[in-house]
This record gives C-alpha cells, structure tokens and sequence, in this order.
C-alpha cells in the first residue's frame, strides 16, 4: 500500500479529523492533503467503513461500490456551484481582512468591526428604540447584499434625543456602546462604498432621531 | 446536553468553499444512508440514485444549516425527504418499473426492500460485505487492551477523546494516538479485501 512520502503524524491528524478532535487549522491542512492524495483517501474509507462495521454489521459494503457511488457524486458536485457560507466568529477568518461575500450565521460585534463593517447577513435594519425587530428571513447565501437599510416600521412615538440604535441582523438584535462609539467616530466614511457596506447602513447607523 | 458534533470542523471547511471537505462526509455517511433509503423505497435499485440526489440536496442547502443540531441529523431527514419525494413521483411516473408497481399496491407505511439481485446484492458483493465484517471483527480481537478500548469507546460508545482520556486515564494526545493506531492495525488486515483492481483506487 503506497504510503510513500506520507508521515505518519499527518495521517494521525486526519484520523482526529475524523473524530472532529482536530483545530480549524489543521482541518484545512488535512482536507488539502485528502485532495491530493490517493492513499488518505483509501484510509479515509477504510477507517469510516471500520467504525459503520463496529457499530452494525450490516453496513459492512462492497467496497467497489463505495467507490462508484463517490465517484459520481464526486463529478455531480464539480456541476454546481460552489457553497460559500463561512460562520464569521471563528479565529481563523482573519482580522482586518475586508469581506465582501453576504455572510450568513452568527457575528460578533467585535469580529464585525475587525471585519471593517462588512456585516450584511440575511435581513437587517436599523431600528429606533422601542421597535421591534421585523422578521428576518434567512437569505440564500447568493442572494446579493441589499440596502435594508432603513427602518422597518417607523417609531410611533418619536424620541428627541438619539438613544442607542438597535442594529438587527438576521432577526437577532446586536447592540454595542463600542460600535456605536466606532460609528460615531467615522462619520466621514458615510457615503462610500469602499468597506463594501451600503452607505446608507452608515448614516442611519450614526442616528440624529429628529432627522428621520 | 448536546456532545460537540465530530462533523462541525468538516462542515465548516465546506462553508468556506471547500468541495472535497463535503466529499470526505458523502464517504462517511454514504454506507448509512443508503441503508435509511433502503428501508423506505422497495425498489433497491433506486437506493443509490436516491442517495446522490440526498448529498447533492444537502450540498446546495448547505449554507442553511446552522448546527443547532447534529450533521448527520440534518442529513439524515433530508434523506427521508428524498426517499419520499422520490416514491411520489414514482406513482405519477407512467415508465415505472414493473416491480415497482407491484410493490406499490402494499401499505406504504411499511415498505419492504425486496429480494431481487442488484448491484448492492449480488453474490459477489454480499460474500465482500461478510469477508469485511469478519475481518474487522478478527482484527479488533487481535489488538492490544489498550487500542481495544480506545476504538470501542470511540466508535461504539461515540465518546470524545477528552471523556476517553478520562476513562482510560491517560492525556489525550495518548486517546488520539491509539485511536490511530487501531485505525491502522484493522484497515491492515482489511486491505487485501478493499484493494480490488489495480488502479481502482480512491
């Protein structure tokens, strides 16, 4: 068995893979060295198929037609197109870096500021305080970004001094002093595009109640 | 309380774009699935065409799972949703196979697979199905105490390897690596069986 080249640390690693015991890190690291390399692949199978036969002897396969059905899964998947749908929270995005993909899941504020802002995702609005966030449908991860970025309901009963702005993104409400104090601060990049965030999103994020 | 799923690091690498990372989990799941669709469509002929059309469904859904619950349970309803849609069309379906059709007239409630030879139930491919689960079987009797228990505790009782280190009272990195090596002393034994023609390879 051709294992040529292949130490054995890496294939321990895939084996924690396997486990889901591996970190982001390492996951890239493996799934590119699964790519390229006939014999992980082979262990990949083996070792999936050792732990289906431990759990239930009828899942013991031919393991020809493992292959075959892999093997045109394999070439229905290069027809479509690739999903991309990263979650934002994780450590290994990497800070600062400008994003310009809609990105679904769940954000932090402080990975949203560290990500320049580029945190449309799903639905969202800005609301005055006291509304109620609209309901968020969850958006296709290639539906393009869209300029929400008005209000949803207008405040019945409107306040005259600006309070802190509830930004709601995907039906969740995140608040922040920080990112206020942030957008408050850049004004001036009210208007542009460059971050790739609606602009709009920026104005009405540094709120003077009385003008809307 | 939810155990942590084994899949979310794959899964999230297929989040970030990476196609192969979705394929090293149809390799995983595929064995299973089949076996849920077998349970629910008579005609077992349809099993792995049910099964593609399963993963490619997933794959394109994909960006809508979220994780509050498990992959493999995600997976495994989508699998369900298949099958059923798929006897669906197969009523409205004029070309339907005659076997099919006969079996359709019985409570739906309570498919049968039938006992006709197809790809998944030759001779050839039962007697390789048997040879492996002997195999494995032989070879886990062979291995140490130590690798024994670390791959049962793993993959029957779906412990985490910070429970095992635990259990066996050792540091991880020891639960990590005698998982390993277990892996490798049975896929040992397995490869005469698994490594049918040269060059069919993975």
């Amino acid at each position: 068995m051709a294992m040529d080249g292949f130490d054995d640390s890496a294939r321990e690693r895939l084996s924690a893979l396997a486990d889901g015991e591996l970190d982001p890190a390492g996951s890239t690291t493996s799934c590119a060295a699964w790519a390229r390399d006939a014999a992980l692949r082979a262990d990949w199978h083996a070792w999936h198929l050792i732990g289906d036969v431990l759990r239930s002897e009828d899942l013991a396969s031919d393991p020809r037609h493992d292959r075959d059905f892999c093997a045109t899964l394999r070439s229905r998947l290069q027809a479509e197109p690739v999903v991309l749908a990263p979650t934002p929270a994780l450590a290994d995005s990497a800070p600062g870096r400008v994003d310009r993909q809609p990105r679904p899941g769940r954000w932090t504020t402080a990975g949203a500021v560290a990500a320049g802002f580029v945190l449309v995702v799903g639905t969202f609005a800005v609301l005055r305080p006291g509304e109620a966030p609209p309901d968020a449908r969850l958006a296709s991860a290639d539906a393009p970004t869209s300029t929400t970025a008005s209000p949803a309901r207008t405040a019945p009963a409107a306040e005259a001094t600006p309070q802190t702005v509830a930004i709601v993104a995907d039906s969740k409400i995140i608040r922040d002093a920080q990112l206020e104090r942030y957008l408050e601060a850049h004004k001036q990049f009210a208007g542009t595009s460059a971050l790739g965030v609606p602009s709009a999103f920026l104005r009405s994020a540094t709120v003077d109640s009385a003008a809307r | 309380m939810n155990a942590p799923d084994a899949d979310a690091p794959l899964v999230e690498r297929v989040k970030q774009g990476d196609v192969k990372a979705f394929e090293m989990l149809v390799v995983k799941y595929q064995r299973r699935i089949e076996r849920l669709i077998g349970r629910m469509v008579r005609d077992v002929d349809l099993v792995p065409d049910i099964a593609q059309e399963t993963f490619i469904r997933a794959y394109r859904a994909l960006p809508q799972f979220r994780g509050d619950s498990a992959f493999y349970t995600w997976l495994y309803r989508i699998a369900v949703n298949t099958a059923k849609k798929s006897l669906m069309e197969l009523k409205r379906d004029p070309l339907v196979t005659e076997s099919a059709r006969a079996g359709r007239d019985e409570d739906e409630d309570n498919p049968r697979v039938e006992n006709e030879p197809s790809d998944a139930a030759t001779p050839d491919a039962v007697l390789a199905s048997k040879q492996i689960a002997s195999a494995v079987n032989f070879a886990v009797e062979a291995l140490s105490e130590d690798l024994r228990q670390a791959i049962t505790l793993r993959e029957i009782e779906g412990l985490s390897y910070e429970e095992i280190a635990e259990l066996m009272n050792c540091p991880i990195g020891t639960v990590r690596s005698r998982i390993f090596r277990a892996r490798e002393a049975i896929a040992a034994r397995l490869r005469p069986l698994l490594d049918t023609r040269e060059g069919d390879r993975w």
